[in-house]
């Protein structure tokens, strides 16, 4: 029962992280949950390593954190984007499009 | 890294945050996986192994939080401290050797910083220049060094292309009374733009602004220190506006300066500014303040933002030639030779960095201190050593726990940096006792200090920078004496440490090395020492030429308490009948300025003989009769002065001159007879006869051996004197009786410096005394520290070597051979070190070559004497253990294994 799924690339993490936090304040059940839903469809997540990211961003000052009052009713640690963090997710996703791009002129080049 | 650090101090907030996040994690999971039919063991199975394992990401999180080695690191210390904790002895005696190099490199950087280092608390300090004239000035002058006139500083202020602004100082005494009785007190007399160049503000009422320094004595004012304020007049705020009285002359109050000012001399503390306008009043019969040709004003100037020093020093010559050749155009210009004509135009102004301001104790103390840095800096590398061997004595002794670790699998990088961690932790409470000790080690070098410093200049305490300094020390210091026992765990074999009982080959090979090591450095402390102590042996022992036992002085100053010259004499002599008629003098005499005080009155004269002779600087004063015969000095040729000299007319009456006059300026012949004059022109009229020639005696200090001439005391027109008199009995006990003479002649007028002449020769040689009490001290330390680490390893070889000498001793060898056998080991270190530190002696006796006196760096008789002492000590440490081996029984040594 092999994955058709391939492994996340190094550091792409990160960036999904604060992609999905980028959208509201959510704790870390919660970006396991939307990395799961994309896990399922396109790439693999190893929730192990969703932690030590997470507290990596917080140390680098991308994240904030709070501990609020979750869906459950019970106390959860969420994260938020800082100012920092937006412009690094910022940063991020524009050279991803730009290496995107360029791989994608070299394939129709060689495609021609 | 700071973050990291409050990451470690929080690191308990942490953990139980992580954790409660991982549950919360957890617990959803689980409850989500049962609501899709999973029974709940299986569940919470599922749950954790998509984790992946809690203590896992509990220990990838942890190294987020505090880095890898820093974790390592804290551990290494807590290991450091429990194991420091079990063998105290050891501790005690590595921190105290810390201590004692810490505790004198801190207190001596604590003195060089506030001397040497320490920029003025103005704004902006590095962009301050002090402005000097390179060249004949064609100028009198009184004060220090680095000395110009007024009106040149005024010119100089208007380069606004180079300068924001240009200011001079020069320091003086006053008789000063803030409404009772007067006493001595230091003023410096400034132009105007003094602060606001500075860059002072007041702390009270305002400080001097440009309109305060307008023509002569128009501006009677005058801003205190803060000092000054707060010791003498009790910090009272309603002090602006009222008057205190320099020399008599009553000056208004205006302001405080800011707190942390206290003038541009380190050292010398004002109690008071003063605009230049008013240096009549304080400085009495001073009326020159307007001639280009009096030099006694120090011109310091703030360099426009953007202007380099060479910039305005190269660019200020062209109005500076040109000013110089307007000077001889003058009105007043004297009649110079066409040759001085030449020195004077060729002169430039030269511009020198000054953020720490201008000092003459800077001066005198920048090679002393930096002789001292240099000693304890070595002194703080001996007990590195020290603690390195006893780190080294430790490992051997543990050799069997860390060959233990290393058959468990602790990487030898790992072991070197446990090591690491125990001789910083070590170091680092060497560094904060050391640091608890610094201010009495300060004070104590604080007293060694010339007396004359004001007492607030300096202070003991521990500051930000001196703080850094011993922070930084310790931890030098920390990784200095790790350094060799971290190499030697990394080179730790695993089996032999298993299989010996004693310590490695290895071991004992680097403790000697580092035994030989303290002994090079400690021959270097030694010898210093003895140079220092051999240069105030000569200079006690030699004297200043004249006899000073029961000979005291004080000095008088009558101008300053509004005297003219004339009644001021006239009060001189009086004071000197009534202290000729008092019971307790043997003998009494008059100078117009103090002897063995750094100062001298000095000018450059010319001698008529069959030829016309024009000297070097010769040192001058005018002396009662009484003089010589007062200090015992031989009149060697010719006559004393007497009481016909005394009315004679200035410039053509009688001079004396000492035997270092006769022998430079007249080659051999007689003096008696030839002409002399002050001055060297061709204005100049040597019309002054020489009646006698004096043995030499000191006048500046006791190092200085110079050229004087001698005037009667009454016909010249000064108006203080310093009084000397012999007197019977101890000396110390009739301060009250000369202060009643002196009182009964003018209740009013202050009596300066009342001293013995042996407490003066003292003072004199301040220097020499802090060099040879401290460098002493330092080498005597440093001797001990070496014979502790050269007993401790000799020690250690005879126990190593207890089996082979009881098989020697069982083979018939002699007890004499088996103590050989351990003292040849000990020659050989000494012998070794003294070899390694026959270069450094001779390379830093070079450098200290000008502090010494009547001996030479390489002096033989020294570095014998040394190395007798520093090999007949150590074979003493040596034959401690040498004897035990001498001892062993030989049964018992082969029972041993």
């Amino acid at each position: 029962m092999r994955s058709p799924r391939f492994p996340i690339p190094q550091g792409t993490l990160d960036m999904l992280i604060l992609q999905i936090v980028s959208l509201e304040p959510v704790h870390g059940y919660g970006i396991a949950q939307r990395l799961e839903q994309i896990s399922r469809s396109v790439v693999q997540v190893n929730q192990g390593s969703l932690y030590p990211a997470l507290h990596r961003l917080e140390q680098k000052r991308w994240l904030s954190a709070k501990w609020k009052e979750s869906e459950t009713g019970r106390e959860a640690k969420f994260y938020a984007l800082t100012t920092s963090g937006r412009k690094q997710l910022a940063a991020e996703k524009h050279s991803w499009a730009q290496l995107a791009g360029a791989v994608q002129l070299i394939f129709n080049e060689g495609g021609r | 890294m700071i973050g990291k650090l409050a990451n470690w101090l929080r690191r308990n907030k942490l953990e139980s945050g992580l954790e409660r996040e991982l549950r919360y994690h957890l617990d959803r999971r689980i409850s989500d996986l049962e609501k899709r039919g999973l029974p709940s063991g299986e569940a919470r199975r599922q749950a954790l192994l998509e984790l992946g394992g809690i203590a896992q990401i509990q220990e990838e999180v942890r190294d987020i939080w505090l880095t890898r080695w820093l974790r390592d690191f804290t551990y290494d210390l807590r290991l450091s401290l429990r194991s420091f904790l079990r063998t105290p002895s050891f501790c005690i005696t590595a921190v105290l050797s810390l201590v004692l190099g810490i505790g004198a490199t801190t207190a001596v950087y604590s003195l060089v910083d506030q001397v040497l280092l320490h920029a003025l608390p103005v704004r902006q300090p590095e962009r301050l220049v002090l402005i000097d004239w390179q060249g004949d000035q064609v100028a009198n002058g009184f004060g220090s060094w680095n000395l110009m006139s007024y009106p040149i500083c005024r010119d100089l202020d208007e380069q606004k292309q180079f300068f924001e602004g240009v200011f001079c100082r020069a320091l003086t005494n006053v008789d000063l009374s803030t409404g009772g009785d007067y006493s001595a007190a230091t003023v410096e007399i400034v132009s105007a733009n003094y602060f606001s160049v500075l860059g002072v503000g007041p702390a009270l009422g305002r400080v001097l602004a440009n309109d305060d320094d307008g023509a002569p004595n128009a501006n009677p004012v005058a801003v205190l220190s803060y000092d000054f304020w707060q010791t003498q007049l009790g910090g009272a705020p309603d002090v602006v506006g009222r008057k205190v009285l320099v020399n008599r002359h009553p000056l208004t109050i205006i302001g405080v300066a800011a707190s942390t000012f206290k003038g541009i001399d380190v050292g010398q503390v004002p109690s008071m500014w003063i605009p230049a306008s008013m240096s009549a009043e304080a400085i009495p019969g001073f009326n020159d303040l307007l001639d280009r040709r009096r030099r006694w004003m120090q011109v310091l100037g703030r360099l426009n933002p953007g202007v380099t020093l060479q910039q305005a020093q190269a660019g200020l010559q062209p109005w500076f030639k040109a000013m110089l050749q307007e000077d001889t155009r003058r009105a007043g210009f004297p009649v110079i030779t066409a040759d001085r004509r030449r020195e004077f135009l060729g002169s430039s102004l030269v511009l020198t960095e000054a953020p720490q301001g201008h000092s003459s104790l800077r001066r005198h103390l920048s090679e002393p201190l930096w002789v001292l840095s240099a000693v304890t800096a070595v002194l703080l590398g001996l007990a590195c050593l020290n603690v390195s061997g006893l780190f080294l004595a430790r490992g051997s002794a543990q050799d069997r726990e860390i060959g233990t670790r290393i058959a468990l699998g602790a990487s030898r990088g790992r072991l070197g940096r446990q090591l690491l961690a125990d001789s910083i932790l070590i170091a680092l409470a060497g560094g904060l006792l050391g640091i608890a000790a610094a201010p009495i080690a300060v004070r104590t070098l604080i007293a060694f200090l010339p007396k004359g410093i004001a007492p607030t200049a300096l202070h003991a305490g521990v500051d930000a920078r001196v703080l850094l300094f011993a922070f930084m020390a310790s931890v030098a210091a920390g990784l200095l004496s790790g350094l060799a026992p971290a190499w030697q765990a990394g080179r730790h074999s695993l089996v032999t440490s298993l299989r010996e009982r004693g310590g490695t080959a290895g071991g004992i090979r680097l403790r000697k090395v580092i035994v030989t090591a303290q002994i090079a450095l400690t021959l270097t402390l030694v010898v210093g020492a003895a140079l220092f102590l051999r240069t105030l042996d000569e200079l006690m022992a030699k004297g200043p030429g004249f006899k000073t036992s029961s000979l005291i002085s004080f000095g008088i100053d009558p101008q300053r308490s509004g005297y003219a010259p004339a009644e001021a004499n006239r009060l001189i002599r009086n004071i000197d009948e009534a202290i000729q008629q008092s019971p307790i003098t043997q003998a009494s005499a008059i100078a117009r300025f103090p002897l063995l005080t750094g100062g001298s009155w000095n000018d450059p004269m010319t001698i008529l003989t069959d030829k016309r002779i024009t000297t070097d600087d010769v040192n001058l004063n005018s002396v009662t009769p009484g003089f010589f015969p007062t200090m015992g000095v031989r009149i060697v040729a010719g006559r004393n002065f007497n009481e016909r000299d005394e009315h004679a007319p200035v410039n053509s009456g009688s001079a004396i001159v000492n035997e270092a006059f006769a022998k430079r300026y007249l080659e051999g012949r007689s003096p008696l007879g030839a002409r002399i004059c002050e001055g060297t022109g061709p204005e100049a009229k040597p019309n002054i006869e020489i009646v006698g020639v004096v043995s030499n005696f000191n006048y500046r200090g006791l190092r200085e051996q110079s050229e004087q001439v001698f005037f009667p005391f009454f016909a010249d027109a000064g108006a203080n004197g310093t009084f000397y008199v012999r007197v019977r009995g101890a000396p110390e006990s009739f301060l009250s009786s000369f202060r009643a003479i002196v009182h009964s002649a003018d209740p009013a007028l202050p009596m300066m410096d009342f001293r013995t002449l042996d407490e003066q020769v003292d003072r004199s040689l301040n220097t020499e005394h802090m060099l040879a009490t401290l460098s002493g001290s330092f080498g005597m330390i440093a001797l001990l520290l070496s014979l502790v680490g050269l007993y401790g390893v000799m020690s250690f070889v005879v126990t190593q070597r207890t089996r082979e000498i009881g098989i020697r001793l069982a083979l018939g060898a002699m007890r004499w051979s088996a103590i050989w056998l351990i003292l040849r080991d000990a020659l050989a270190m000494i012998l070794t070190g003294t070899g390694i530190g026959l270069p450094f002696v001779w390379t830093l006796g070079r450098l200290v070559e000008s502090q010494l006196y009547g001996v030479k760096a390489s002096d033989p008789a020294v570095l014998v004497i040394t190395i007798l002492v520093l090999c007949s000590a150590g074979l003493g440490a040596a034959l401690i253990p040498a004897r035990r081996a001498s001892s062993i029984n030989p049964t018992d040594a082969l029972r041993v294994e």
